[in-house]
């Protein structure tokens, strides 16, 4: 029976290409078309306080891609997302003040500069593997913070304001500030979305997890492992340089306090939970992520409030780092694949529906 | 009798009608990094709000007091912030640490919001985008010039060292405290960053024994500094070294955590504190602290006092903004306070004054000593540096 292109209850793929494709189906291509038209209306029916948790949720979906193509796709550890995040900001914030760029330039500039310091900071990976090159990247955090804190070029990690940006006439104030920077995020969430599905159907790729899987391997069948692994860190630092930029702008100033080490485990947290090695884990786990801080926000001031504790248990400030502590622990034990599994498995009840077999 | 009842029940909902609810609003670490402090000012911006609603200081107007914990987190404070302006109508805010503060700066401009903040940060009120920002007291790089004049006068050419925390709050003050170090003939030995892991400073002292520096001068938290000086203890260095410190590495707080250790510490602050029980500022933070039932250490703490400072300037800009208190009102409240109408709620040593130009509110500070017992005694009287303005005029 050959593969059908409207609808598929198994894979009947006879063909490499057909592998290849992006969209296995037509009613593939049908639900991401509904589904973006469905998210070009949600500002029209969310509150601004929680369009602007969708904002912050698509600029870290931005961040965790390219984590998760150093980490998930080419198994680089990698602690030093938010530093790359925060050089993509730095350089955006550089260029828009100094350079007085149009947005629609210095993001992509912030993208370039996260990609230039990601492939030199990702040299030590042709030595080094594990946690040897974990502690690598997370030396480059704290050099970062360090470096940012003793220039003066950067205000010493002081406040660097972006000026208000100005799309088709509109401009963006204080009042439409989220309804303008969701329609600026969101498609370019869906391009570096598309961008990075369609890199993985490349030899480039594909070489990413060969390495992952077996270097060596990988090797003896032509794949230069060093080369794929530069490359893995030069397009997750593009892709962390690009949520640099967009949040320094969305943030309308940067700040080093927003590109901290707390940042980079908090993304990685967002890599875990969502399903390493996945697309739409990249997308639900900072939608986990976010939810989580807001409820646990809410429940620790609801704590504190309570004063229930005797004087010195600050049994509210640790709530948050413990629900979070909780989360990564319970989904590494029971659900290492992330939600993107639980995706999976209900794309995939449905996909049979109304047949259980 | 019935047509009584009527009258008296339509008076009452014309007076209910007539009652208009402003909201005052505040954003801070209650929970996360410098909770310790965020959540004693939060309970003394709170109880200060609804005290002034007890006793109807805003005629016809009854506050909403709004406490919004962030987490020390800017994303949330701006989350917060766009909350209160938006949606609340909020013709004030009420901020608390440096980095929110300095963020939201131009969002700050923009929305024309007057803002008092926690954060003592010069850069929060200097150019640009500094119309609406105002410090509450006296700034951490005068509270450093301060104490870098006190000891040009206790001994010149004296060798200094400043121990900063590695951040905009921490690093901000340096380049003031070079400035006047040179002009007062002091020598800056060395600057050092130290956060809050700083679990052995032996290192850190022995460097700054080895330069001779005699006076150490911290801008930090509590934390860092009582870890220092319980080092400097067990190493024999309390009696060579003077240990000197901005406002938020003194108080309650650093006696608790360093012990006898926190012995001879000279600390700068524009506050009164709990034990000065004769002054009016105090005693009415004791009352309003025993009103609300707050537990005795929030009521001790100079973060309680500080908290309700701001919460009072906030409240006497809108009293003077009349009865419609708008962002543009209660900037004009704010800029009236000086000469004969500045405003002294009584929990700074000087009145708060503000103008269009001059965005510190009680400029006037003390150096403080603490004790064997741990307790703060003022060493000097009410004053303002000199040296700080010469070193950075306002503009």
């Amino acid at each position: 029976m050959p593969a059908s292109r409207f609808t598929q209850t198994g894979n009947y793929r006879t063909k490499y290409q057909q592998d290849q494709t992006i969209f296995a189906t037509y009613a593939e291509q049908l639900s991401l078309i509904v589904l973006i038209g469905l998210l070009l209306l949600l500002p029209l029916i969310l509150p601004k306080t929680m369009l602007r948790d969708v904002n912050m949720i698509m600029i870290y979906a931005v961040a965790v891609i390219g984590l998760n193509i150093t980490t998930g796709y080419t198994g680089l550890i990698n602690i030093g997302q938010a530093a790359f995040m925060g050089v993509g900001a730095y350089a955006t914030a550089l260029a828009a003040t100094r350079l007085n760029l149009p947005f629609f330039l210095a993001i992509p500039i912030g993208g370039l500069a996260g990609a230039l310091v990601g492939t030199f900071v990702g040299l030590p990976s042709l030595r080094l593997k594990y946690l040897y090159l974990a502690v690598a990247t997370l030396a480059f955090q704290i050099i970062f913070e360090w470096g940012v804190g003793h220039t003066p070029l950067l205000a010493q990690g002081g406040a660097i304001s972006l000026p208000q940006v100005q799309v088709l006439g509109v401009k963006a104030t204080f009042f439409n500030h989220n309804f303008v920077w969701y329609y600026l995020i969101l498609p370019v969430l869906v391009v570096m979305g598309l961008l990075w599905r369609n890199v993985l159907r490349t030899k480039h790729g594909r070489s990413l997890i060969a390495v992952r899987d077996n270097d060596r391997a990988a090797a003896a069948m032509g794949i230069n492992p060093g080369t794929a692994k530069i490359m893995a860190f030069m397009i997750g630092s593009f892709y962390a340089g690009i949520a640099g930029g967009l949040f320094a702008y969305f943030q309308k100033a940067v700040v080093i306090e927003d590109y901290g080490l707390h940042i980079s485990i908090q993304l990685l947290a967002m890599a875990i939970v969502g399903g390493l090695g996945s697309l739409p884990g990249s997308f639900l786990g900072p939608l986990f992520i976010v939810a989580l801080d807001r409820i646990v926000g809410s429940g620790s001031q609801w704590l504190g409030s309570l004063n229930i504790f005797p004087a010195g248990v600050d049994a509210a400030t640790a709530l948050r780092p413990l629900s979070f502590g909780l989360a990564i622990v319970l989904f590494l034990m029971f659900e290492p694949r992330g939600l993107a599994n639980w995706w999976r498995l209900s794309r995939l009840y449905f996909k049979k529906w109304p047949y259980k077999f | 009798m019935k047509k009584t009842l009527i009258l008296s029940a339509l008076v009452s909902l014309s007076f209910a009608a007539a009652q208009k609810t402003v909201t005052l609003p505040w954003s801070g670490a209650i929970t996360g990094p410098t909770s310790d402090a965020g959540a004693s000012y939060a309970a003394g911006v709170e109880d200060y709000c609804k005290y002034a609603n007890s006793q109807k200081m805003l005629p016809g107007i009854t506050l909403n007091c709004v406490i919004r914990d962030d987490q020390y987190n800017n994303a949330n404070t701006q989350r917060n912030f766009e909350d209160f302006v938006a949606n609340l109508n909020a013709p004030v805010f009420l901020g608390y640490a440096t980095g929110g503060a300095l963020q939201l700066k131009s969002v700050i401009q923009e929305t024309k919001i007057p803002t008092l903040t926690a954060s003592y940060h010069i850069g929060i009120i200097d150019a640009p985008d500094n119309t609406y920002t105002f410090l509450p007291v006296s700034s951490y790089s005068e509270n450093i010039v301060a104490l870098l004049e006190y000891v040009a006068k206790k001994e010149r050419g004296a060798k200094v060292a400043l121990v900063v925390n590695p951040s905009p709050f921490g690093r901000d003050p340096v380049v003031d405290a070079r400035k006047a170090a040179e002009r007062l003939g002091l020598k800056i030995t060395d600057v050092q960053e130290v956060g809050g892991n700083n679990l052995d400073n032996t290192a850190l002292l022995k460097r700054l024994e080895a330069q001779g520096a005699k006076y150490i001068i911290n801008q930090n938290t509590a934390g860092p500094v009582a870890n220092i000086l319980k080092d400097a203890k067990r190493l024999g260095l309390l009696g060579k070294m003077q240990f000197m410190g901005a406002h938020y590495t003194g108080g309650e707080d650093l006696t608790k955590l360093a012990g006898d250790a926190a012995k001879d510490f000279i600390w700068a602050t524009s506050y009164y504190l709990y034990d000065e029980a004769t002054q009016p500022g105090i005693i009415l933070a004791k009352k309003i602290g025993a009103q609300f039932k707050r537990a005795a250490d929030t009521i001790r703490s100079v973060h309680y006092t500080s908290g309700m400072m701001a919460s009072a300037i906030a409240i006497e800009a809108m009293k003077r903004a009349g009865a419609n208190p708008d962002a543009a009102g209660v900037y004009k409240g704010l800029i009236s306070m000086n000469g004969s109408r500045a405003f002294n709620p009584g929990f700074a040593v000087g009145p708060v004054t503000f103008s269009a130009r001059d965005h510190i509110g009680a400029e006037s500070l003390r150096l403080l000593q603490a004790d064997a017992t741990g307790n703060f005694k003022a060493i000097t009287g009410a004053q303002r540096s000199a040296m700080f303005q010469l070193v950075h005029p306002m503009k």
